[in-house]
């Protein structure tokens, strides 16, 4: 499968690997794909988004914020470290290798050969809460309907 | 905070926010132990002391933080 994948596909799972090491994440999930997709914000489905990579990682933290005032910590001004680098793998999570595989899905349906970032922006669309990846647009108020709406416009 | 407001909290709350809550805990509790462990290790403390104080071994510590 993965000799399918076109470069820009590897390079985004490359970055989600970075968003999850950096934010001490142990599994590479969907909001790390989508923030990985941002990484490189020139192909046409990113600014169908608008969206860029600061504002979705302040988004995320917000969420984080937010859950752990729900029990009573605040680290809003906290000076937090960095975590060092992990020896173990980080591997997928279930909800981030499904998304692969709805990418793959995405480009049969469209009888194309490569899976390009934007099947896996689509594939992302798709997710619907409590994915993490989802979550997180609600937070950013991405319309995803309309998103998508512009990628398929402009494939045509 | 009482153990009784925490659950009474979390009980009102969408699952989906203690959960997130959990995994950012587990992340702060890296950082804190990150840069606690450079201060104690600036402060001359031994990675046996660290060890002790986290309740694991020197080696582990040693083997996570040690250059």
């Amino acid at each position: 499968m993965s000799t399918r994948f076109a470069t820009g596909v590897r390079e985004v799972v490359t970055a989600a690997l970075e968003e999850a090491r950096r934010r001490g994440d142990r599994r590479i999930g969907t909001e790390h794909l989508f923030l990985g997709l941002l990484h490189d914000p020139g192909p046409v489905p990113l600014r169908a988004l608008g969206v860029d990579l600061d504002a979705a990682r302040a988004a995320l933290d917000a969420l984080d914020q937010v859950a752990l005032a729900s029990i009573g910590i605040d680290i809003q001004g906290v000076e937090r470290a960095g975590i060092p680098a992990s020896r173990k793998r980080t591997p997928l999570t279930s909800g981030a290798r499904s998304v692969l595989e709805r990418a793959v899905k995405e480009v049969a349906y469209e009888r194309s050969r490569r899976i390009t970032p934007e099947h896996m922006l689509l594939a992302l669309l798709a997710c619907e809460r409590p994915d993490p990846a989802a979550e997180l647009m609600a937070q950013l108020g991405v319309d995803r309907a309309a998103v998508r709406d512009r990628i398929h416009r402009s494939d045509t | 905070m009482e153990a009784g407001d925490l659950s009474e909290r979390l009980r009102s709350h969408d699952p989906a926010v203690g959960l997130r809550a959990v995994g950012a805990l587990h992340r702060l509790a890296e950082q804190v132990e990150t840069a606690s462990v450079a201060l104690a290790r600036q402060q001359g403390w031994s990675w046996e002391q660290i060890g002790d104080a986290l309740g694991v071994s020197r080696q582990s510590v040693h083997a996570k933080y040690g250059k």
